[in-house]
């Protein structure tokens, strides 16, 4: 009887140590995961104002008068020709 | 003689009778009771015990197996009391970014935490110029409030220096707000959304509506893949620039422009001017920068012909040849209708259409009369309200009564009013073979359904069409040449229309327009271009004809935007 009441005094008390140091470990992995899901939207948030940003850079009304400074022009339509003529020119 | 004999004393006998009861309460054995064992007190404490750990590792385990019922408990909890929204992106059919959600700081007060509220409305003023001190100041005089607004959306440069001021009661919140990066690109179609990022018009609202937002109370983007819309951003870009050159050119009030896959009905590209920029409140409400492509209805004129002599065609009453007198002017009521430049003898069917007739037209209509008439428009699609993913388009506006002279004037565009985004679909199944189109701002995947077309025009009436569409372009008489672009195989009509006013047709101001199609050998494309109110120019003889001014501008938007859409 008394080895038993040991043994249950000590189970219990393992148990909620144990309990304890889960509890403890729970909220530990809970603030790393939550600091990692900030890190991860912080990231998330950049992303997006970068891809904002490269697509305001890359705006036709910003690249159209560098490219033509650069002496480009719109595409003629003496410039496309359709392939199946193409290979008509070719087979004669 | 009885004698009785005195009774015992009381107290005497009562002391006797308990001292019998003592004595044989002593004379008793008391047997003691038994002793529980101690096994058995063992085993109710260990099975008590036992209970109470099953217990607890039950509840560990019902809290392991139903984490996610507890998830979406809180998620209930938290969307009625969502304050902000994350959209999906809009992106044009290559996949390139035209809206998306970027986070800001807003700026919030709790006013009973506000010491001083005089002092920092003055602080904040000196970061902050254009803030409403008198708003704010009444917002933040009631001391039992704990939130008032007080800024959202600020740059984080301007949240630095708000921040830097360090005023007690003030806090921020990060939010997600709407950025359009290409400015006022597409901004009629793009549509625009509140301040807590819920969409209000055009794309916007139909993504509320059809694709789905995310109630949130954090700056978290949402993880909905973006909208793709049929509008290519180079297309886009090349025939805004070719309108704003026309706008410029011909000193025009306003400009608009669509061009549509004549089978799909997808929009590759679409523009109205004076143009909208989605990020600025003010320009939802100014009239003058509506979209005049779906929110208005004009009299489109002679561009109308093309229904009269499809109509025509489709009865089998005239073909292409036929000939009709068309030097004597028609009676329609108090008005006299004669052409302004009379070719002086008979024309055939088509020769109408590369005159551009009005009489012709009218005798083309009266042929058939007002019933066939109506029942052709309403079988083009050009009677009933229609809508596109940019919102309902405006309902046409008919006449109450539709007799003879409203025969003859809707023949050749007057008198009817619609918006010119339902023209060019109507006139999309003129040339595509007959079936009718519904125009779509959304590219429409492989597996998505196509709506069931229905059959306008007869396969013959549409050919014929192309071919007249052709020659009005080709021809040295047709009113389009100035349309034609080499290798493109432009086709299309001239309107030129009256505006009309509060009483009648104004005076010197005209919708000049013109309807293209290309390749007309198997047209891809229909194309309608609108120049409102150009002026007469030395380029043009001091004329504002449409084959003088529209047709010029569909050539140069062909030739510009052909090779982007040949891709």
């Amino acid at each position: 009887m008394h080895t038993l009441t040991l043994a249950s005094i000590f189970f219990a008390l393992s148990s909620a140590f144990l309990l304890y140091g889960l509890t403890y470990d729970t909220r530990l992995v809970e603030q790393r995961v939550h600091a990692a899901e900030r890190l991860a939207d912080r990231a998330r948030s950049d992303i997006a104002i970068l891809r904002a940003e490269r697509a305001h850079l890359a705006r036709p009304e910003r690249i159209e008068p560098i490219a033509r400074a650069l002496g480009l022009r719109p595409t003629q339509s003496d410039q496309v020709m359709n392939t199946r003529m193409a290979g008509a020119d070719s087979d004669r | 003689m009885l004698i009785l004999a005195p009774p015992p004393p009381a107290d005497e006998t009562v002391t006797s009778h308990a001292r019998a009861q003592l004595d044989r309460f002593a004379k008793t054995k008391i047997e003691p009771l038994p002793e529980p064992s101690a096994t058995f007190q063992l085993r109710v404490a260990g099975i008590g015990l036992a209970c109470l750990f099953l217990a607890v590792a039950g509840q560990l385990t019902r809290l392991a197996v139903k984490a996610d019922g507890m998830v979406q408990v809180s998620a209930a909890v938290v969307d009625p009391v969502a304050r902000s929204y994350s959209r999906p992106d809009i992106v044009d059919a290559n996949g390139r970014l035209l809206a998306t959600d970027v986070e800001v700081h807003s700026l919030y007060a709790d006013p009973s935490r506000i010491a001083d509220r005089d002092e920092a409305i003055e602080k904040l003023s000196a970061v902050l110029p254009d803030l409403d001190e008198a708003e704010l100041r009444k917002a933040l005089s009631d001391r039992n409030r704990h939130f008032a607004w007080v800024r959202r959306g600020l740059t984080p440069k301007m949240a630095q220096a708000v921040h830097d001021l360090g005023l007690p009661g003030f806090a921020f919140r990060r939010e997600l707000r709407r950025a359009y990066p290409l400015g006022a690109l597409a901004g009629h179609l793009l549509g625009r959304v509140d301040p807590d990022n819920k969409g209000v018009a055009g794309i916007e609202r139909y993504i509320d509506d059809h694709v789905g937002i995310d109630g949130v109370l954090t700056s978290r983007p949402t993880e909905r893949p973006p909208v793709r819309l049929s509008i290519e951003i180079g297309a886009q870009a090349g025939l805004e620039a070719e309108l704003a050159e026309a706008m410029t050119r011909y000193k025009a009030a306003g400009a608009a422009a669509v061009i549509m896959d004549a089978t799909t009905g997808e929009i590759a590209a679409s523009a109205s001017f004076p143009r909208t920029e989605p990020a600025r409140i003010a320009d939802a409400t100014d009239i003058v920068k509506k979209d005049r492509l779906q929110s208005g209805t004009y009299e489109l004129g002679s561009i109308f012909k093309m229904m009269t002599v499809a109509a025509a065609l489709d009865s089998g009453s005239v073909t292409p040849e036929t000939m009709l007198d068309v030097r004597v002017p028609l009676q329609a009521g108090r008005y006299v209708i004669k052409d302004q430049h009379s070719a002086g003898r008979p024309l055939s069917v088509t020769e109408i259409f590369l005159h551009s007739s009005n009489v012709g037209s009218g005798m083309l209509a009266l042929d058939g009369g007002a019933t066939a008439q109506q029942a052709f428009l309403r079988r083009a699609g050009l009677l009933t309200p229609i809508a596109t993913q940019a919102g309902p388009v405006t309902p046409p506006v008919t006449p109450a009564r539709w007799d003879r002279t409203e025969t003859i004037t809707i023949s050749y565009g007057h008198g009817i009013a619609v918006a010119p985004l339902q023209f060019a679909a109507a006139a999309s199944a003129l040339i595509n073979g007959g079936q009718s189109v519904a125009p779509s701002y959304i590219k429409r995947r492989p597996t998505d359904p196509a709506p069931a077309p229905t059959q306008v025009v007869s396969a013959q009436t549409s050919a014929a069409m192309r071919t007249i569409m052709r020659r009005n372009v080709t021809d040295a008489h047709g009113t389009g040449k100035r349309a034609d672009v080499p290798g493109y195989e432009v086709g299309g009509k001239t309107g030129t229309a009256d505006i009309a006013g509060p009483r009648g047709y104004r005076q010197g101001g005209v919708i000049s327009s013109f309807l293209a199609a290309f390749p007309m050998s198997q047209p891809r494309y229909v194309m309608l271009v609108l120049l409102f109110e150009p002026q007469a120019t030395a380029e043009t003889g001091g004329k504002r004809l449409a084959g003088l001014t529209a047709a010029p501008v569909a050539s140069r938007i062909i030739t510009r935007l052909g090779p982007l859409l040949e891709r």
